[in-house]
């Protein structure tokens, strides 16, 4: 350990009492959340057995995720600061010996619910059900053939979502878990007559498996170290109990870290997710980039207690969140396919999420993830509706000027928003969320990631140049697009033009030179969505407004996020130097020695600094962006052919636009050395065990048979003959044992 | 003594199943299709009004006046006869008479009373439940046997009854032959535990052993009593040295009466060795050694846990080393029968500290995997056959997915792949014996799950993953609808009810409630032994 013991002792100080739980069996309709997807997939594997083709899969989803919404959003009034526990029915609990801790284990179907539970849920549900609706038009032409598969699947992802973030013990979040990974498998299959969305479809399942590893075993020590993985007695259990030096206690945030990072596509397990984008774009919208991913955030935050007495453990989360957004922000720069860009940034943002974790702010990770989920959730629909309208195409290089299609307009319009959001542009809700992030990188208590406030701010301008470097392409500039290839919109041609007839009419003014092509415009299943989610996108900064324009006001994601498991002695939270500035008290307690001691960056507060600097950053990359993709295009490809000409520079194109090799590396040093062990030990398998140690076994019991063969062979009276000699044989032992013992 | 009254109304539940037996002994007769096809719902309607029945009687009063020594047995192990008893009424509906009440009513045979075998059928499947049902509130030595007596009878005739061919007069053959060899043995048996207490009450019978026990020990009597006892029991268990007859009688008995052996007189043999057991306890005796130093075991006497664990660990290793040869489906099941009856010996090693409890879990989990395997089978046909080869359920998936998906489930579910209700039921049997100090017991259970998927695994290939042959194109599923209902009944049990498991466990706990175990208080302090009343 490097870190001082008083300093961790100061820091379990600051923790607050556990927040204790009561139960609430009044509000067992909670349950309704869970059980409402789980009906609607089970009547959507019904409509596939009926062989029901219509759009009724589609209805069913959004009713019941309609639903889960609702019944969240009353959640919200029913609960108040204290968490409660719902118990729904017992599954497992046993106990043994005086049934005293470690004699028992309970993991029962409950519901532990938080404040971060609801939020959590709030945007799962509500954007689920917006992505449905969306998906109810997007998927429209497989009505009949992977329609109810589609939905089924969607159904069961939001199912294991609630069961992960709802669930009052670990056993039913590694249910969840394990669930939300089988539907993204399933769906990132989808297409499973590509052979390229089969193979990212397993790797996403495979990758996954080595994190799901960790999150096992940690929940393994879990119930070793404390007794219970119930929340709520979790909680009592950390707190009673001064932070472990065992091996086994240390261990626990490393191991929940390796699930966290390969659900939520971090280094060194990220590489699952750019390939995931083979999946229904819908799909990549709500799994891989709004929700799913951000499981792994969610697991961190929710087992909080456990990462603050560990400084190493919460300094590594930072370190992996930060060089994962560079690394990933330097590849998004390089692509060139729409749906891989935002995946990378997908993944570059997820990083802020798990540094704004490791320097202690859960609540700017969890006010990122609100904010990400929105905005992003619009990129990925709109780079969908492009898809979808473009017969596949996500070439940026080949799609231009597409705010100027009839038909394509308000998509433009919302995706440019979406641009803005995502490059944090001053005064939108992601600039306040990651200003959080950086500034408490800034002032994080462990000078170890001083550093990563700086990183953070490099890989700010790198987002917003290629954030931009998509929007300027795409839908500015001359009007000029090729459609992709795909059947997808090219077979069902007639009909949609005939729908767009009186639907939307403009979309048959759209020419390109490809003269053939009509563009067909999405309709209302899609453009409804689609503004309700860039609504969602601007109200997320609305806490943010509030307590800019009014000071009293404490932040409303902060007030949910405190009332949780993530707050318990957050450190870096009651330090901030932006939380003194309000004149909001510090629940956590503000330690008047701390204040204003180091915090600031280049001569200035940490909070103004950041903000200034983050804008800068943010406008430099967006006029070099300007410049370079709708100004003057041609100057795009010189700088690329300058770079490529020089030996020097030459690594950097080569390196981000094939990935910096990862996949290769990994091919090389994992897949390689396992392929040549298998193929040595199938070997050895064929030659050794095989011939030898199987078939010889194998021969055994035949061998045996053959020898008791004379004896029956179906003849009655030599089963009879055996089954006496057995009784004979067993009682003249028994007699024997007998009359030892008496002697 | 017993106040008949009383006892008399606990047997309620017997008594509907038999007045049933009677009705469809004569409704089988009828010369109208309609009131013949009435049969297999008598069946069910007698069969649920049992289980009210059992609901409605056994209260706490009356059970105290029955002198039982396992009061709260009969509760649940009779709920759980009928409940599986009803799916085994639905997989023979489908099968029995099937192919000459088709003809009765295509007009190609006249109906004659003499021909059809549907009436005797379902009797004695009644009749044989009720036995079974009866085994499970035996206050004494003779009531048990009797109760034994009429489990196996009526299977007898039933392997005999349902199909005409040598194979299964041959089977029945042997399965009678054999099974009075087994009876005589366990009469022999409990002939030497009367000569050792000089009584038949089960009850007065325990309280004398622990007198034996807290003196000189167990007499050699008693203890061989038990053990030839065990033995003969083993028989009804299909459990070694009494297993040989098990794959010949099942492959050679109709499919649905397989099903029924494979059930029926294992749940009854099962209860008769735990009351059997009770009477010896497990909770500890004390032993003479080599040198005349008395030693206090915990469980039960030793020389019946040695008998016990070695007919354990035998049964698990035979039956599924001998499951790997077979080709035949229902020989292949015969050795699964075998093999679980393994498994839940070391339930009964335990005892009634959990061990008795998961191993009535594990009959309820078996008893359902029972039913959806088998009801898969009884839906297929070839060629007017039954359907015997992993060969012929090669393709199954493409022909009939609902049907493919039910056995793989139910064999997965045998195998004991989490979550599937036969893997917790068998986590819950591990981990009982691990509490209980058989950590050896544990590791041959696991041991012995891995050898078994050689064979469970055949299940699942050859029915999702082969791809159609010769022999499977004839594969027809049969034109009844009881059997499917049974296999999609059984099925969902088998994915839903892990999620109701801690109350199953506390339910199936309950069966040892009220039990008094008078060996501990025997080693703690012989002189000052607490009698029936005081205690519980």
């Amino acid at each position: 350990m490097i870190v001082a013991p008083a300093m961790l002792s100061s820091i379990l100080a600051l923790a607050e009492g556990p927040l204790d739980a009561h139960a609430a069996p009044e509000l067992r309709w909670a349950g309704l959340a869970l059980l409402l997807p789980l009906v609607s997939g089970v009547l959507c594997l019904l409509c596939d057995w009926m062989k029901i083709r219509s759009k009724l899969p589609a209805v069913l989803t959004i009713a019941a995720l309609g639903g889960a919404f609702a019944t969240i959003l009353r959640l919200q009034g029913a609960v108040g600061e204290t968490p409660v526990v719902v118990n729904l029915f017992d599954w497992i609990s046993w106990t043994w010996g005086d049934g005293s801790r470690f004699h028992g284990i309970s993991a029962n179907v409950d519901l532990y619910i938080d404040r971060l539970t609801i939020f959590w849920m709030l945007f799962v549900t509500g954007l689920g059900t917006l992505i449905a609706l969306y998906g109810s038009e997007y998927m429209e032409s497989d009505v009949g053939k992977g329609y109810t598969r589609f939905f089924g699947g969607v159904s069961i992802f939001l199912f294991a979502m609630a069961c992960l973030v709802m669930g009052g013990n670990l056993v039913m979040l590694y249910l969840g878990w394990e669930g939300v990974g089988l539907a993204s498998y399933l769906l990132i299959g989808y297409y499973f007559t590509k052979p390229e969305a089969v193979a990212a479809a397993k790797k996403a399942f495979i990758v996954n498996r080595v994190g799901d590893l960790g999150l096992a075993l940690a929940l393994f020590l879990i119930w070793q170290c404390y007794g219970t993985v119930e929340y709520a007695a979790l909680w009592k259990a950390i707190d009673g109990a001064p932070a472990s030096s065992e091996w086994t206690a240390q261990a626990i945030p490393w191991l929940l870290m390796l699930g966290a990072f390969g659900k939520s596509a971090q280094l060194p397990l990220y590489v699952w997710l750019p390939d995931a984008m083979e999946g229904p774009t819908p799909v990549s919208a709500l799994i891989h980039a709004a929700t799913m991913v951000t499981a792994g955030v969610f697991l961190i935050a929710r087992m909080f207690p456990l990462f603050v007495v560990n400084p190493d453990a919460m300094a590594a989360v930072a370190w992996v969140g930060g060089l994962t957004a560079l690394l990933a922000a330097t590849i998004g720069m390089a692509q060139y396919d729409m749906k891989r860009i935002w995946a990378y940034s997908t993944i570059s943002q997820l990083g802020y999420m798990f540094l704004g974790l490791g320097v202690g702010t859960s609540f700017g990770a969890s006010y990122h993830v609100f904010t990400h989920a929105f905005f992003k959730a619009l990129l990925f629909l709109t780079a969908g509706a492009v898809m979808h309208g473009f017969a596949g195409q996500l070439d940026i290089r080949k799609l231009s000027g597409l705010s100027k299609v009839p038909g394509f307009r308000l998509v433009s319009w919302l995706a440019v928003l979406g641009c803005f959001w995502l490059a944090a542009f001053p005064f939108t809700a992601a600039f306040f969320s990651k200003d959080e992030i950086l500034v408490s990188a800034f002032t994080a208590r462990d000078e170890r990631v001083h550093v990563l406030g700086w990183i953070g701010l490099v890989v700010a301008a790198l987002t917003a140049y290629y954030t931009f470097r998509v929007g300027f392409r795409v839908f500015f500039g001359p009007v000029k697009y090729e459609p992709g290839d795909e059947h997808h919109g090219h077979d069902d041609h007639g009909h949609d033009h005939a729908r767009d007839a009186h639907g939307s009419p403009a979309a048959h003014g759209g020419r390109g030179h490809h003269g053939e092509f009509h563009p067909h415009a999405p309709r209302w299943a899609i453009r409804v969505p689609l503004v309700l989610i860039a609504v969602g996108a601007i109200l997320a900064g609305w806490p943010s407004y509030r307590t800019m324009l009014n000071h009293d006001e404490r932040n409303w994601v902060k007030t949910q996020v405190k009332q949780s498991s993530a707050y318990q002695g957050a450190p870096a939270e009651s330090h901030g130097s932006h939380d003194d500035h309000a004149a909001a008290p510090n629940v956590a307690g503000a330690d008047p020695a701390h204040a204003g001691h180091g915090h600031l960056v280049l001569g200035m507060d940490a909070h103004t600094a950041v903000g200034r600097l983050g804008s800068l950053a943010c406008i430099a990359g967006i006029l070099v962006s300007l410049y370079l993709h709708l100004v003057n295009r041609g100057a795009a490809d010189a700088l690329r052919r300058t770079l490529m000409g020089s030996v020097a520079t030459r690594w950097i194109v080569v390196g981000a636009e094939r990935k910096w090799m990862v996949d290769e590396f990994y091919d090389w040093v994992i897949r390689l050395p396992l392929r040549v062990i298998a193929n040595i030990l199938a070997a050895i398998d064929d030659l050794l065990l095989d011939a030898g140690i199987v078939n010889g076994l194998g021969a055994l019991p035949a061998a045996v048979g053959r020898l008791f063969r004379p004896l029956y062979g179906g003849v009655v009276q030599g089963y009879a003959v055996t089954m006496a000699g057995g009784v004979a044989l067993v009682a003249a032992w028994v007699i024997w044992i007998w009359l030892r013992g008496a002697n | 003594m017993v106040d008949m009254s009383q006892t008399a109304v606990l047997l309620a539940p017997e008594i509907v199943l038999f007045a049933a037996s009677m009705l469809v002994a004569v409704l089988g007769l009828s010369r109208s299709t309609g009131t013949r096809s009435l049969v297999p719902w008598v069946c069910v309607a007698a069969l649920v009004a049992s289980i009210l029945a059992l609901d409605a009687v056994w209260t706490p009063e009356r059970i105290q006046g029955a002198n039982l020594l396992f009061p709260m047995l009969g509760k649940y192990g009779k709920a759980l006869i009928a409940l599986i008893g009803i799916g085994l009424v639905a997989v023979s509906a489908g099968s029995i008479d099937r192919r000459y009440e088709e003809a009765v009513a295509r007009g190609r045979a006249s109906f004659d009373a003499l021909r059809v075998v549907r009436g005797e059928y379902y009797a004695f499947l009644l009749l044989s439940l009720t036995g079974a049902m009866l085994v499970m509130s035996a206050p004494d030595l003779i009531w048990l046997f009797l109760g034994l007596e009429l489990v196996s009878l009526p299977t007898y005739i039933m392997v005999a009854v349902a199909r005409t061919g040598r194979r299964s007069m041959e089977a029945a053959m042997k399965y009678f032959f054999l099974g009075a060899l087994a009876t005589a043995v366990t009469l022999y048996g409990f002939a030497m535990l009367y000569g050792a207490t000089g009584t038949m009450q089960l009850i007065s019978m325990r309280d004398l052993l622990a007198e034996q026990a807290a003196g000189p020990g167990l007499s050699a009597t008693a203890l061989l009593g038990t053990i030839l006892t065990v033995l003969g029991l083993c028989f009804k268990l299909a459990a070694v040295p009494m297993h040989f007859y098990a794959p010949d009688v099942y492959e050679g008995a109709p499919l649905p009466v397989t099903a029924f052996l494979s059930f029926t007189p294992k749940i009854a043999g099962f209860s008769a060795l735990v009351t059997v057991l009770g009477t010896v306890g497990w909770s500890g005796h004390a032993m003479v050694d080599h040198d005349g130093i008395r030693i206090a075991y915990q469980g039960l006497p030793q020389p019946i846990t040695a008998v016990l664990w070695m007919v354990a660990v035998l049964t698990m290793l035979l039956g599924n080393i001998g499951g790997i040869l077979q080709t035949s489906l229902k020989r292949t099941l015969a050795y699964s029968s075998i093999a679980n009856s393994g498994y839940m010996l070391v339930g009964v090693i335990i005892g009634p500290q959990g061990g008795i409890g998961a191993m009535y879990l594990f009959m309820l989990a078996y008893g359902v995997m029972t039913v959806a395997t088998f009801a898969v089978l009884a839906t297929l046909e070839r060629k007017g056959e039954e359907v015997d080869s992993f060969e012929s359920l090669s393709g199954l998936r493409s022909s009939h997915p609902v049907l493919a998906f039910l056995l793989t489930v139910s064999a997965l579910s045998l195998l004991g792949v989490p979550p599937l209700f036969g893997a917790l039921a068998k986590i819950v049997l591990v981990f009982v014996a691990f509490e209980g100090g058989q950590a050896s017991l544990a590791a041959v259970l696991l041991l012995n799950t891995a050898i078994g998927a050689v064979y469970y695994l055949r299940f699942v290939g050859a029915a999702v993953v082969n791809p159609p042959n010769a022999k499977s194109q004839d594969v027809v599923a049969v034109p009844h609808w009881w059997p499917k209902a049974a296999a999609v009944v059984a099925g969902v049990g088998i994915i839903v009810l892990p999620a109701f498991l801690s109350r199953l466990v506390d339910a199936s706990a309950t069966t040892v409630d009220g039990y008094i175990d008078l060996g501990e208080a025997v080693v703690s302090d012989a002189d000052d032994r607490p009698s029936t009343s005081t205690t519980d």
